[in-house]
């Protein structure tokens, strides 16, 4: 065997959309990508947010270019879509990484509970639909869902978000069935505690230490962690994986209780 | 400024400088593994019962990827040659920095027809053996820079597989024991596990009683309509020690074609 190492990173010839790639972990997957060869649509809420990210990725020699992309809007995600298919004739790569929320008391309004639903779990539904037709034009494609450990874990204050996280798991797990037989596969990855600005914002060493009491790395993640799975998931080394959630959270749950 | 990705992106897959103990590596899957993670420029060990097939295996790494792969005769259930598949890796490569358990062995047995006996051997060949090899290199692991154990589950081990009950039940131990490792070992040991689905393998199949009618119908289960080549779980086993998944432990990763979320496994009636 003549295995070129190279070519199980190699996303050349590919168009990866990225959802709110403007900073954290989905910046860090937009520029790893990217650095692997791929075409980058960065996307976020912001077009300032994208444009910046991309105009990174373009002074380093990569190829990117941005749209604004609220996942809440439907017409918002059709454009970025469209976008992407107008610059780069395409899309074989989706990663689904905008989302958010976090604890909500029980007694939350309803539509607090609606927007988990809609910013995590409609809007990946909705670009995969949106996308599965050009993978499937180009023989065939990778989507890949950012979930959250929030998924699997369970707590107070957590029934909009993480239950929409959960909600993101199985539907990863139905599409792969939907979408396998176009030769599209889908995978997720639930991260732990990322150290990303977001999460620096609340950061200290006591919240740290008590964070890392459970996780046997004895590390919080970084957003190259999460990027350098999401290329194993997305690229040729996994074209045999699909249906799959990848755990990847220093082996432990980072909680402050 | 051109872009060239690999020299921007530094290969997160990149094994260099690694040495990697592969039990069972002259079948089909540790074979393939082999040549992986040597083309990825790691040194390997070749463990397997039978030396021809291990240096069979060692000879092909040398004519593929030009480096020196060490093949070792090693019966697994024996804490004697275990040891001296240590004393082996250390003496050429002075070092060991990943350790793949994925020697094992199943077949078709009628579910109240096994022996007490057999169930004992099954449980020290599939189980028993990796935790004990596990032991052995822990000092040394420990030593390296992202070390790990990595362990070759399968699918009949997260899924009722009655047909294959000593089997079947040794592997899901096995899934577990990784687990459970990961809880105990970081941060300087990573321990993770492929659960894998069904391979074509060759030979090996059709021993464990499988007939082509069944491995059709397998098949056809999976979401990707096909059984898995042994490169497939080469590469995930590459990804699972590498410096991509330095913050990875605990987990089992599915490469299965997408086939566990059904049930898949013939009934064998």
């Amino acid at each position: 065997m003549s295995q070129n190492l190279h070519q199980l990173v190699d996303l050349t010839g590919q168009t990866a959309l990225v959802t709110g790639a403007g900073a954290g972990i989905g910046r860090a997957i937009a520029e790893t990508f990217a650095a692997a060869g791929a075409a980058v649509m960065v996307t976020d809420r912001t077009l300032e947010g994208a444009e910046q990210v991309a105009a990174g990725i373009r002074a380093a020699g990569g190829k990117a270019t941005a749209a604004a992309c609220d996942v809440t809007d439907e017409a918002a995600m059709a454009a970025a879509v469209d976008a992407a298919v107008a610059a780069f004739g395409g899309v074989t790569i989706l990663v689904n990484n905008a989302g958010g929320g976090g604890p909500k008391p029980f007694d939350m309004p309803m539509d607090d509970f609606t927007w988990a639903y809609r910013l995590n779990v409609f809007s990946t539904f909705r670009l995969s639909q949106l996308c599965a037709p050009h993978m499937e034009k180009a023989g065939g494609g990778a989507i890949l869902n950012i979930s959250s450990m929030a998924g699997e874990n369970k707590n107070q204050r957590m029934a909009s978000y993480g239950s929409s996280k959960a909600a993101v798991n199985h539907l990863t797990r139905n599409l792969a069935f939907d979408l396998g037989p176009r030769n599209i596969r889908v995978n997720a990855i639930a991260p732990g505690a990322i150290r990303t600005d977001a999460l620096a914002s609340v950061l200290n060493p006591e919240i740290e230490k008590a964070m890392l009491r459970h996780t046997p790395l004895g590390r919080l993640g970084l957003p190259s962690d999460i990027a350098h799975a999401a290329l194993f998931l997305c690229g040729p080394a996994s074209v045999w994986i699909s249906g799959q959630i990848l755990t990847v959270s220093g082996g432990g749950v980072q909680e402050l209780d | 400024m051109p872009h060239d990705p690999y020299q921007r992106l530094v290969n997160p897959f990149q094994l260099d400088g690694y040495t990697v103990i592969i039990t069972g590596a002259g079948g089909a899957i540790g074979g393939a593994t082999a040549e992986v993670l040597a083309a990825a420029g790691a040194d390997v060990v070749i463990s397997d019962l039978n030396l021809e097939t291990a240096q069979a295996v060692a000879d092909k790494v040398k004519r593929s990827t030009g480096r020196d792969a060490l093949a070792v005769r090693t019966d697994v259930t024996s804490e004697a040659e275990q040891q001296a598949l240590v004393d082996a890796t250390l003496g050429r490569f002075g070092k060991i920095t990943a350790l793949i358990n994925n020697v094992g062995w199943g077949e078709y047995t009628p579910l109240w027809e096994v022996s007490m006996d057999y169930m004992v051997k099954s449980y020290v060949l599939n189980t028993v053996s990796a935790y004990h090899l596990t032991k052995l290199c822990l000092p040394h692991l420990r030593k390296q820079e992202n070390a790990s154990v990595t362990f070759s589950g399968s699918a009949v081990g997260t899924t009722p597989s009655p047909e294959f009950i000593s089997y079947s039940n040794a592997k899901a131990a096995l899934l577990h024991m990784s687990r459970s490792i990961a809880a105990m070992s970081g941060p300087d040991l990573r321990s993770n596990s492929i659960v894998i689905g069904s391979v074509d393998n060759g030979e090996a199949t059709l021993k464990a009683g499988y007939d082509p009618e069944m491995l059709k119908r397998l098949a056809d289960s999976m979401v990707l309509k096909r059984r898995g080549a042994p490169y497939d779980i080469a590469y995930a086993f590459q990804f699972l020690l590498s410096p991509a998944a330095s913050w990875i432990t605990g987990v089992q990763l599915e490469v299965d074609g997408g086939g566990t979320y059904k049930s898949k496994m013939p009934t064998g009636d």
